[in-house]
C-alpha cells in the first residue's frame, strides 16, 4: 500500500528521470525543507534521521543496489530534511555521519553511526521502491514517520510463490540450454535438473545452510540429473545439457554490480562483490567436477 | 533460415531473462520490459557473432543496445534504468566460461608436466580471459549510455534543454 503511494507520488514528476540526481532539484528541496522547518514541524534531530538512513542504506545495499546509488539516495533523503550525510561503505559494514549544516562552517549537529549490512538476496522490487521512496521524500516533503511507514511497507512485500518460481527458473534454464544449441532432449533434461536443483536450493537456504555448501550441493544434484543424458546417450547434445544444467546458480546480479562498482570507483566494494561471486562460481564448478568424477564424464 | 534462428534466439533469451530475473523478485513491469530488452540484446549479439565478430565486442554492442533502449523506458516508468538492464543482461553472463575455466584449472593440476597439460592451460587462460572480458564488456555497455546521457552530463544537459525548448515552443 505504501509502495503504491510512493510510486503514485513519483508519477507527478513527469520531467524527472528516476536515475538522475539533479543539483537544482536538490537545492530546491533543501529550500522546501527549510521552509517546512520554519512553518512548524522542526522537531527532526540528527539522531532520528541517522537511524532511518542507516537502516535504509543497509537494506538497499543488501537488496543489490549499486554503491553509488546508495550514496546518492542517502544524500537525497538527508538533503530533503536539511541535513548532509557522509557515507563510508565496506563489504559488511557501513559508517555514516549525519551533519546539520550551520552558518560559519562549524556544523550545528553531527552524529556518526556504524551498522552492519545483513546479507540478502538481490531484490529488484525493493531497490526500485526504495529509490522511489527517496524521490518522494525529496519532492513531497514526506515526514520521517510517513517515510518509516512506507519503508516498512516496502520491506513487507512478499517474495514470489516458490512453486511458480521453481517453474520459471526451470523454464529459463531450459531456454538457456537452447541458446547453447542444446536439442529438445537436452532441454527437457535441463528442465528436470533445474527444477530439482532449485527446489534443493530453496529448501537448504530455508533450513539456514551455508550459502557456499548449498551452491555446491545444488550444483552436484542438478548436474547429476543432467548426467543421465550423457550416460544413457539421450539425444544428440547431452554434454551441452550437462554443462547448462548448473547455470541457474551463477550469481549474475552480484557480478554485474561488482563490475559497475569498480567502474564507478568504488573499487573496494566492487572487488569484494567480485570475490564473493567468484567463490560461489568455484563452488558450482566443484559440484560439477564431483559429478564428472563419479559418472566418469571426461569433458563437457 | 537465418531470420528464424535469430527469432528463436530472441525468444529463448527473453524466457531465460524473465526466469532468471524471477529469482530476484522483479515487478511485473520490470519482468516484461527485461524480457523484451533481453531479446533485442541477444538477437543483436547473435547476428554480430554470425558476422564473425568477437564475443566480447559483440557483448559490448548488445550491452549498449540494451542500455540505450532502457533509458526511455526508465524515464517513462520512473524506475532506475539499471532495474531493466540487469535482468536483460543475465542471459549473457559468461557463467559457462567462468566455471569451465575453474574445471580446466582442476584438470591442469592433474596433468601438469605432461604434454596434455599445455592444452589444458590454454583452455584455463582462454576461458578465464573470455569470461572476464565479456563481464567487462557487459558492464561498460550497461553504464556508458547512462553516464553519457545523465542529466548532469554535458550531452544529457544539451539534450534535456533541446527537448524542453521543443516542448515550450
Amino acid at each position: 500500500m505504501g509502495l503504491q503511494n510512493g510510486q503514485g507520488g513519483l508519477n507527478t514528476l513527469s520531467a524527472l528521470m528516476a536515475d538522475s540526481t539533479d543539483a537544482g532539484e536538490a537545492k530546491a528541496s533543501v529550500e522546501k525543507a527549510d521552509a517546512a522547518c520554519v512553518t512548524g514541524h522542526n522537531v527532526l534531530t540528527a539522531k532520528e534521521l541517522i537511524e532511518f538512513i542507516q537502516i535504509y542504506a543497509s537494506t538497499l545495499l543488501a537488496a543489490g543496489g549499486q554503491t553509488s546509488r546508495v550514496d546518492r539516495t542517502a544524500c537525497r533523503i538527508a538533503r530533503a530534511y536539511g541535513f548532509e550525510v557522509e557515507l563510508a561503505i565496506f563489504p559488511k559494514h557501513l559508517m555514516l555521519s549525519v551533519i546539520k549544516p550551520a552558518e560559519g562552517g562549524i556544523p550545528a549537529e553531527r552524529r556518526t553511526a556504524v551498522s552492519s549490512i545483513v546479507s540478502g538476496a538481490p531484490n529488484f522490487q525493493r531497490v526500485a521502491a526504495l529509490n522511489a521512496l527517496s524521490w518522494s521524500i525529496a519532492d513531497e516533503n514526506l515526514s520521517l514517520a510517513k517515510a518509516r511507514e512506507h519503508f516498512s511497507a516496502i520491506c513487507a512485500v512478499p517474495t514470489l510463490n516458490p512453486v511458480l518460481l521453481r517453474f520459471l527458473v526451470a523454464c529459463a534454464n531450459a531456454a538457456f540450454c537452447g541458446l547453447f544449441n542444446g536439442d529438445a532432449v537436452a532441454m527437457g533434461l535441463v528442465f528436470c535438473a533445474t527444477f530439482l536443483g532449485f527446489y534443493l536450493r530453496q529448501k537448504l537456504l530455508h533450513w539456514g545452510l551455508d550459502l557456499k555448501v548449498t551452491f555446491f550441493l545444488c550444483s552436484f544434484a542438478a548436474s547429476l540429473v543432467a548426467s543421465l543424458g550423457v550416460l544413457l546417450h539421450l539425444g544428440n547434445t547431452p554434454q551441452t545439457g550437462m554443462a547448462a544444467s548448473v547455470l541457474f546458480l551463477i550469481p549474475g546480479i552480484p557480478l554485474i554490480n561488482a563490475m559497475l562498482d569498480i567502474l564507478d570507483g568504488h573499487v573496494l566494494m566492487g572487488v569484494s562483490r567480485l570475490i564473493q561471486a567468484s567463490t560461489l562460481i568455484i563452488c558450482i564448478a566443484l559440484g560439477l567436477a564431483t559429478t564428472m568424477l563419479l559418472m566418469g564424464v571426461d569433458s563437457l | 533460415m537465418m531470420l528464424v534462428d535469430c527469432l528463436v534466439d530472441g525468444v529463448l533469451a527473453s524466457v531465460a531473462a524473465v526466469g532468471f530475473a524471477a529469482i530476484s523478485r522483479p515487478t511485473k513491469r520490470i519482468a516484461v520490459m527485461a524480457g523484451l530488452l533481453a531479446a533485442a540484446g541477444h538477437m543483436s549479439r547473435f547476428l554480430l557473432l554470425q558476422a564473425s565478430m568477437g564475443i566480447a565486442s559483440a557483448s559490448l554492442c548488445a550491452g549498449l543496445i540494451i542500455s540505450f533502449c532502457s533509458m526511455p523506458i526508465a524515464r517513462r516508468c520512473h524506475t532506475p534504468a539499471e532495474m531493466f538492464v540487469f535482468p536483460a543482461l543475465l542471459p549473457m553472463i559468461p557463467g559457462m566460461f567462468a566455471y569451465k575455466a575453474i574445471l580446466a584449472t582442476l584438470q591442469f593440476l592433474n596433468t601438469a608436466g605432461t604434454p596434455q597439460g599445455q592444452t589444458v592451460l590454454v583452455s584455463v587462460v582462454y576461458n578465464g580471459l573470455t569470461a572476464f572480458f565479456i563481464m567487462c564488456a557487459l558492464a561498460i555497455g550497461a553504464i556508458l549510455p547512462l553516464l553519457l546521457f545523465h542529466r548532469e552530463a554535458p550531452l544529457g544537459r544539451t539534450l534535456h534543454k533541446l527537448s524542453q525548448g521543443g516542448n515550450a515552443d
